[in-house]
């Protein structure tokens, strides 16, 4: 009973908003209030750029490129759900979260490829994954949530795409399918963050971040052994906790054959001291995202230690 | 592909690229094929369902359709968001017919971009007669419908 109790108090003490804004602090970021811009994605195999701006300004929806994203555009305002036109209904755009467009973008040559996208759904990369494949190639996407899976299906059906297959499966037995991947994007299940969750320091502690953090690890080290000799793998979460980013990189670059890729995109560079531990250097190669016009994001972008590409 | 007949299209599938898992229809291409696994979830371009013994075309097998020759009208804007929003079309909203216009036969619907909005059944004139405000086109399946699936 003693130890339960004592249990209690600990979990208490490593939960609630004045911690992890303490956290936060320690990291060099300051809380503040911030309200993410709403943010849609061009489908480039569906439509062209110009000609769905006149389209949704001609419903009444203001839009502006987002300048860090070649297909992403701020919603500026709009008379209209952008969630329920005809030309979302008709897969020309995807309403998506601004810093969620970046991980796909950061592989480099994608179409033909075969592209594992490890946990998947409601399904927003994986059809911006087969947009820039250009239904090319394969993605073969996996999830364990059967509800989430229907809403992938959907997004696949609604958006026109045609090269990929889906599985209702466990990241962490993907080698059962016996395929190697010449890329492969790991969304992470993690703990979100609180502005994208406006409850999110009532509900989350330590805890759930270090749960988060070791189920990561288990599915990061099954989808390195998947990944092809000159593959590419572009990890990311929408986390602000480093256990979950930068702790998870500096356990991957040690423990897995992989190295971390310098990569140019929007966001600041990854923490290489956490808490009063050093990581290895090239964790700063990571990119950071606090939320601000944004939610809060990470990703990185790794490739096999010995490969010379 | 009776379905196809229905709408008046001329239309085939390869049958050694079409896969039927639990009476979902999926068309795969080789490269597809040749990775997927019997246990899919999803795969390819989603077809159409068979539901007690009917079928149920999907929107990808629509468009697919409405790229040839096939029984099609084209509604203006405002008829064309109506249509989406689950009402029928009347004679008015439409400004171009193709193929069929017989009577409890089945049309596309399709905007002024030409883009593919659903199915329906025709039911009244579709010619210079249907301008009077009466149904034209019953309502069978729209997009509209991908909004009411995740309620
Ligand atoms: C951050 S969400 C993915 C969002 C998705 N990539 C998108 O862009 O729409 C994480 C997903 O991982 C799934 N998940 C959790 N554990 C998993 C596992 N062991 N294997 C595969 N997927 C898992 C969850 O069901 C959830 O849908």
């Amino acid at each position: 009973m003693k130890g339960f109790y004592w249990r209690l108090v600990i979990v208490r003490l490593m939960s609630g908003k004045e911690f992890f804004v303490d956290r936060y602090e320690r990291l060099g970021w300051k809380l503040k209030d911030v309200k993410p811009r709403q943010a849609i994605r061009l489908n480039i195999t569906n439509i062209e750029g110009k000609s769905l701006e006149e389209r949704l300004e001609a419903i009444g929806v203001e839009v502006e490129k987002v300048p860090f994203l070649e297909t992403g555009y701020w919603v500026l305002g709009s008379k209209v759900s952008v969630g329920a036109t005809a030309e979302y209904l008709l897969g020309l755009y995807s309403v998506q979260e601004a810093a969620a467009q970046i991980p796909a973008t950061l592989f480099t040559d994608l179409k033909g490829k075969t592209v594992l996208d490890a946990c998947a759904a409601p399904g927003g990369k994986t059809v911006q994954l087969a947009d820039l494949m250009g239904n090319t190639g394969v993605v073969v996407a996996l999830d364990v949530r059967k509800r989430r899976l229907a809403a992938l299906a959907n997004h696949l059906e609604r958006c026109h795409v045609s090269n990929a297959v889906v599985y209702e499966l466990d990241a962490r037995q993907v080698s059962r399918l016996k395929l190697k991947f010449d890329r492969v994007l790991l969304d992470a299940p993690c703990s979100g963050n609180f502005a994208a969750d406006r409850n999110w320091f009532k509900r989350r502690t330590l805890k759930d971040v270090e749960r988060n953090a070791r189920l990561q690890r288990e599915i990061l080290a099954e989808a390195a052994a998947c990944l092809s000799d000159d593959g590419e793998l572009v990890y990311s979460t929408c986390s602000l906790e480093p256990e979950e980013n930068e702790v998870n990189m500096d356990w991957a670059v040690k423990h897995l054959d992989l190295r971390i890729e310098e990569v140019d995109c929007y966001g600041d560079k990854g923490l290489t001291e956490v808490f009063g531990s050093r990581l290895d250097a090239s964790v700063e190669w990571c990119r950071r995202i606090w939320p601000g016009e944004t939610q809060g994001f990470f990703a990185c972008k790794l490739k096999k230690r010995e490969s010379k590409l | 592909m009776k379905f196809a007949v229905q709408v008046g299209a001329r239309f085939s599938l390869n049958a050694d690229l079409t896969v039927n898992r639990a009476g979902r229809y999926f068309l795969l291409n080789k490269a597809l094929l040749e990775v997927a696994r019997k246990n899919f979830y999803y795969a390819g371009t989603y077809l159409g369902k068979v539901k007690n013994g009917k079928f149920f075309p999907s929107f990808n097998l629509l468009a697919m359709l409405a790229e040839g020759e096939a029984n099609k009208i084209v509604v203006e804007n405002k008829a064309a968001w109506l249509f989406i929003c689950g009402r029928d079309v009347f004679g008015k909203g439409i400004v171009a017919v193709h193929g069929s216009r017989r009577k409890r036969d089945h049309t596309l619907v399709l905007n002024e971009f030409g883009e593919c909005l659903g199915f329906g059944r025709i039911v009244g004139s579709l010619g210079e007669a249907a301008k009077k405000g009466e149904v034209a086109v019953k309502n069978i399946s729209d997009i509209g419908d991908f909004l009411r699936r995740e309620i």
